[in-house]
């Protein structure tokens, strides 16, 4: 028997699709490695509505932690001593900016155990994970070895799909005694700058993205995408570079080391199709690429391509669209 | 401020797919040859290093483990405008994990003595596991504050900017401290001059050995590692693009958009 731990904040009132990747992941784990308990620990002020809905999703047991906010440092803590309390042989936490860059290595850290972070996948060996995680930026794949008294992993987002709701699950819900009010982080947020993005849509939820790179060649140039991105209901998004240009802000970021994004409709525009920007659109259903360069990578991942300099295709593409609408 | 960075070098990841190749026994990617780079969020993690100096003044020292070749990235850094560089390298060193790395960066940065700021990338650009600084900031006790693109200095306090969903949080933490660097508008690195390279050529760089360290093979971590690649292979790919012909951009831009509206993609 394997008990899992699985971890979710709870800062929205709308749960996200993170942690119900990571319960269809456990779930999956769980069948292969012979049942037991799939734990969730639900961190933060809407946990407490949050527990139904886990259990209908693959949870057996959430526990809540009602505190007002999930900061870096609490978060640790409190995932520390759940670990610490219920000794799961298995913890998954969401590769996002919190659990992937600040609580799973530092959790490992101080648990002296070794973490796969960045997963999508696992294969079972016995009573072995490997762990599998895109290495070298995508172009390769590695089985990762774990070893010491917990497996520990992050999961990437859309890695898995969250399993279909089933009303007639049941499972516990209690609050958890964590202890998060003697911790005194002292990483703290002073300030919170909004960089407000008027009229763009939220990359997550959008069917179709629109994303642009170092091809677009300027701001002006990325004026004509965000048109295009209008006039089809699309979110804009952007490669690395056109990130760094500033002609996307940072939270449009398409790739690795952004968001992970699978619309139904994906229109790489002047994007040379990287692994690391592959890595975040590759599960799209299809793929567009607009590239003047016929030997770019991106024509190797594409469903459907355009040779042609971009100048000289979107404006017509907009204008082919407005007709429709009209 | 003394400002330590840790460097690694790598082969250059922008290494198309189709030239790309690996050691699947030696569980690693063959260099052939493609150039060794500094790994992409350290170039940018010794760029933050370099305006954070410009503003405040004090000194940046490079530090990278790794074997003699590494050289060249010190020097590179050197000729971006570090101070100092210094090398680690020994042939124990060369079968660690993450654990491994941290406890040596630890005893070096111990032995470099004071420092105020330590800054790692947020991942290597190779096997990117990004454990390396946050294992460091835990072996040193010192606060690790992830994802951070520049420091700001106001009435004489240094706050940190982390880009984040809605825009960007303002940091504040305890000098010493950590922080892994991500990439933001305000950091792109800079190119080192050839002028630059030249004179960082003639800059001696010292090497420290385990020995140096006061570093036993023991004191390193467990065998087997505790974090350890099992199998590597390259995924296979099948080629299904469609492509979209026509007599003009315009005429390729009407046949897709039909194209997608009769997949009903669009419209
Ligand atoms: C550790 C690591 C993490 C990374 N994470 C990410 C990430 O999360 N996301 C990401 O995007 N990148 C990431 N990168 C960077 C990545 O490796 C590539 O450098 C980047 O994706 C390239 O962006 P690009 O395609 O816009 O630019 P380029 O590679 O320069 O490609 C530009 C393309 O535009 C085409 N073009 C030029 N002019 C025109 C025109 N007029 N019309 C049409 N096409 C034109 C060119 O043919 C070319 O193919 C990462 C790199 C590393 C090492
Ligand atoms: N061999 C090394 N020498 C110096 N710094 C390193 C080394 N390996 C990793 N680092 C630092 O740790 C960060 C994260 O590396 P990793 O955990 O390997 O993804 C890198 O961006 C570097 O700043």
């Amino acid at each position: 028997m394997v008990h899992i731990l699985t971890f979710c904040t709870a800062s929205q009132p709308e749960i996200p699709r993170h942690p119900l990747e990571l319960l269809a992941a456990a779930r999956a784990l769980s069948a292969q490695l012979g049942e037991g308990t799939v734990h969730t620990l639900c961190v933060g002020p809407a946990s407490g509505a949050y527990g139904e809905e886990l259990i209908h999703r693959g949870a057996d047991r959430v526990l809540t932690v009602e505190c007002p906010s999930v900061e870096a440092e609490i978060a640790l803590a409190v995932v520390e001593s759940a670990v610490r309390h219920l000794a799961p042989q298995v913890v998954l936490l969401p590769h996002d900016d919190l659990s992937g860059a600040y609580v799973g290595p530092c959790l490992a850290y101080r648990l002296e155990t070794g973490i796969a972070t960045d997963c999508g996948g696992f294969a079972v060996q016995g009573e072995d994970i490997r762990w599998l995680r895109p290495v070298y930026g995508g172009k390769a794949m590695a089985y990762m070895r774990i070893r010491g008294p917990v497996q520990l992993a992050t999961m990437r987002s859309r890695a898995f799909d969250p399993l279909p709701a089933d009303p007639t699950r049941r499972g516990e819900i209690q609050s958890f005694p964590a202890d998060w009010e003697s911790v005194r982080p002292q990483i703290r947020v002073v300030e919170r700058l909004e960089e407000k993005e008027e009229g763009e849509l939220p990359l997550d939820r959008a069917e179709i993205i629109v994303s642009g790179g170092r091809g677009i060649g300027s701001a002006e140039g990325f004026a004509v995408l965000r048109e295009l991105a209008r006039v089809l209901g699309a979110a804009i998004g952007g490669s690395r570079p056109a990130v760094d240009l500033g002609w996307v802000p940072h939270s449009h970021l398409v790739g690795q080391t952004g968001k992970i994004v699978a619309p139904n409709l994906y229109i790489a525009v002047g994007i040379s199709g990287a692994a690391q920007h592959i890595a975040g659109a590759g599960s799209s259903k299809t793929i567009v690429a607009i590239n003047k360069d016929s030997d770019a990578p991106i024509f190797k991942l594409a469903h459907i391509g355009v040779v042609e300099e971009w100048e000289k295709v979107i404006p017509a593409l907009i204008e082919a669209c407005r007709e429709w609408r009209s | 401020m003394h400002i330590i960075v840790c460097i690694k070098q790598i082969i250059d990841p922008e290494v198309p797919f189709h030239l790309f190749r690996i050691d699947p026994v030696a569980k690693r990617q063959i260099q052939g040859t493609h150039p060794l780079v500094i790994s992409t969020y350290d170039e940018v993690a010794v760029e933050v290093a370099l305006q954070l100096k410009e503003k405040v003044g004090g000194r940046v020292t490079a530090l990278t483990l790794g074997k003699k070749e590494a050289l060249q990235a010190l020097h590179q850094t050197l000729a971006m405008g570090a101070d100092d560089a210094i090398l680690l390298s020994d042939l124990n060193f060369e079968e660690m994990d993450s654990f491994g790395k941290a406890r040596v960066l630890a005893a070096a940065v111990r032995k470099i003595g004071e420092f105020d700021l330590i800054l790692c990338g947020r991942q290597a650009g190779d096997v990117e596991l990004g454990l390396v600084g946050p294992f460091l900031a835990g072996e040193l006790g010192i606060p690790c504050v992830p994802l951070v693109a520049n420091f700001e200095v106001a009435n004489g306090t240094i706050r940190m900017r982390r880009p984040v969903e809605t825009g960007y949080e303002i940091l504040e933490a305890p000098f010493p401290l950590l922080a892994t660097i991500t990439n933001d508008t305000s950091n792109v690195p800079r190119y080192a001059s050839v002028k630059g390279l030249r004179a960082a050529m003639r800059a001696p760089i010292p090497c420290w050995s385990s020995a140096d360290l006061g570093l036993s093979a023991d004191a390193l971590g467990p065998k087997p590692l505790r974090i350890e690649i099992d199998e590597l292979f390259i995924p296979h790919r099948e080629m299904r693009c469609e492509l979209i012909e026509g007599e003009s951009g315009a005429e390729k831009a009407r046949n897709l958009a039909a194209r997608l509206k009769a997949l009903g993609l669009i419209g």
